[in-house]
């Protein structure tokens, strides 16, 4: 029954896709499709709050991915997903309150998958954004994603971690060089990029007649193994997270994003896959 | 914010002849290149005018009279100008176009509307307004900057930009109220004026004041009391910020510049100076009028064969008193 639902769920949106290049007719078409494929009601997902366990996915080995983090692949459609309310980060800095109401009260939904396979960790994120912006010019401000993870304990404060005892390690997938950085950080101000770059990944932008249900898809992976003092290890019981989105289509950057408040806890023990 | 030393530069409005020789020379030593181009860390405005980046007088930025910083307008790459290039190659050397022609659109630049001034003849009038990085000793780019990456050199107050830890955020171009700091899209960082730091360590100074061909340009520590900075600024107070309203306490002063009479209806010369007073107040604030009549004696002074410290200062004899680096 999952399953059939999930292949539900991947017609309507292959359906929508291709309506970009059709006539008027299928647009009302694949309106239709839009309203039917809510994904906030879709019983496939399953929404998490802040201090919920989520468990990673595994990935048999017997699955071969034609390309390492394709955000398309078929195996997405086979994970379970998860969906996580993001809210504006609580300014820090005066360059940031200046900026803050604009955009304030809205809250944007984060769906997420996480596998692995024998070694490697991957996390796929979606979500909508009307506008596709891959520049970093003068006049315009791109778009990203990234993953916070707390080297340490929950005590790690999620506003980037909490000096050089508590810091975190983030992968950022940055729209306008389509890469992801890893950088670490021991509170706002402090992100560094770190010598070792062992995160890869990809993303694709799928449009649609309707602007809101226009969205990104990333998917991000490493090594499982870390690599290095501020490279997170997976191989612990939790491992708090955390996700921000950047708009920049709103001119967001810096702290002017949207955020998970506090942590989600990642369970990446091989143990964890819940058989789907 | 409190530095050991302040370096700083006064430039003298009344030599300005307006020829661009230390806007060639800085963007020949800094900016001519790597994602730069569109970038005049040191450019010439005709004044009354709108300036570079267009308009910048009234994008904001800055900080309020409470000290907050506010939040000002984003320049777009059409406030700066977008650079351009001719087909020098096609019109001239090979003859396959016809016309020699820009490659974009101008639509704006770093002294786009030179010249102009306003007024109706014969009392129209303009003069040149030479802008650099006032390397302020409140900058607001330095207040704005969410990353500690924006720094003030404790032994000369210089202002620069750490570009290893810069992000490109770009809230250092929207708080500087003089819009002196720039995104350079090539690297996704800020950059801007350095006041020529390599060459001031080396006891030269900058580029745009070595060459100057006007010799406008006075470079000195705000505490040498022997040196020229001192002299104009403190002792004479001739030289004066460039909107000090704004809050930023800039360290680079203008001695205001004198114009002729207006003329009256039937050629005859008015008692009220070409370049209303009321203008000048607007840009470098009310001392300007005190500033304008101490210049005139001096002048007088010096005319009269009696000596002026200040004048002789201001005629700028030698470099070596000019700039005093040490």
């Amino acid at each position: 029954m999952t399953s059939h639902v999930f292949k539900n769920g991947l017609l309507v949106n292959r359906t929508r896709r291709l309506a970009g290049s059709l006539t008027a007719a299928a647009c009302l078409l694949a309106s239709a499709s839009v309203v039917a494929d809510h994904s906030d009601r879709n019983p496939n997902v399953t929404e998490v709050e802040p201090w919920d366990t989520v468990k990673v996915s595994r990935i048999p080995g017997n699955i071969y991915l034609r390309t390492q983090d394709d955000p398309d692949d078929l195996i997405w459609d086979r994970l379970p997903e998860y969906r996580t309310a993001l809210l504006p980060a609580p300014p820090v800095h005066q360059s940031v309150a200046l900026r803050f109401e604009e955009g304030s009260t809205r809250t944007k939904h984060m769906y997420f998958q996480l596998a692995r396979s024998a070694d490697r960790l991957y996390i796929r994120l979606r979500w909508k954004d009307p506008t596709e912006n891959r520049d970093t010019t003068v006049d315009e401000y791109r778009d990203g994603v990234a993953v916070q993870f707390a080297l340490n304990d929950t005590d790690t404060s999620y506003m980037m971690g909490s000096g050089h005892e508590n810091p975190v390690n983030m992968w950022y997938w940055r729209a306008d060089k389509e890469q992801v950085d890893s950088l670490a950080a021991g509170g706002y101000g402090s992100t560094t990029t770190l010598p070792v770059q062992n995160v890869s990944g990809a993303s694709a932008y799928f449009t649609d007649p309707v602007p809101a249900d226009r969205e990104w898809q990333v998917v991000m992976s490493r090594p499982f193994k870390s690599d290095g003092k501020y490279d997170v290890n997976f191989d612990r019981d939790t491992v708090p997270m955390g996700f921000a989105v950047w708009q920049g289509s709103e001119n967001e950057r810096d702290g002017n994003k949207r955020v998970t408040h506090t942590w989600i806890l990642l369970d990446a023990s091989p143990d964890s896959d819940n058989g789907q | 914010m409190t530095v050991k030393r302040q370096l700083s530069m006064v430039l003298d409005l009344n030599k300005c002849i307006g020829c661009h020789t230390c806007t060639a020379a800085c963007k020949l030593m800094w900016t001519n290149r790597n994602g730069r181009e569109f970038m005049y860390w040191n450019n010439v405005e005709s004044q009354p005018g709108k300036g570079y980046p267009r308009d910048y007088e009234n994008m904001g930025g800055g900080f309020d009279a409470d000290g907050a910083l506010r939040l000002g307008r984003q320049p777009s790459q059409e406030d700066y100008g977008i650079p351009w290039e001719y087909n020098y190659e096609e019109a001239l050397m090979t003859g396959t176009d016809p016309w020699l022609r820009p490659n974009v659109k101008p639509t704006w630049g770093a002294n786009w509307d030179e010249d102009q001034g306003l007024g109706d003849y014969p009392n129209s009038y303009y003069f040149y307004l030479p802008r650099l990085c006032n390397h302020c000793a409140n900058p607001a780019c330095l207040a704005a900057c969410t990353r500690n990456a924006i720094y003030k050199r404790q032994e000369d107050g210089i202002v620069l930009v750490d570009q290893e830890r810069c992000r490109g955020y770009r809230y250092c171009v929207n708080a500087c109220p003089y819009k002196k700091i720039y995104f350079n899209e090539e690297i996704s960082k800020s950059e801007k004026c350095i006041f020529c730091y390599p060459r001031i360590e080396k006891g030269l100074p900058t580029a745009c004041a070595q060459q100057c061909v006007g010799r406008i340009r006075w470079i000195g520590y705000r505490d040498d009391e022997d040196g020229p900075i001192h002299k104009l600024v403190e002792k004479y107070k001739v030289a004066l910020p460039l909107h000090a309203e704004w809050g930023t306490q800039p360290n680079v002063f203008y001695v205001p510049p004198l114009s002729p009479s207006k003329f009256g209806e039937n050629g005859e010369q008015l008692d009220e100076s070409r370049i209303p007073l009321s203008y000048l107040e607007s840009l470098f604030g009310p001392r300007t009028g005190e500033v304008l009549d101490t210049l005139a004696e001096a002048r007088q002074a010096k005319a009269d064969g009696k000596g002026s410290e200040l004048m002789d200062i201001l005629i700028g004899y030698k470099h070596s008193e000019m700039f005093k680096l040490s």
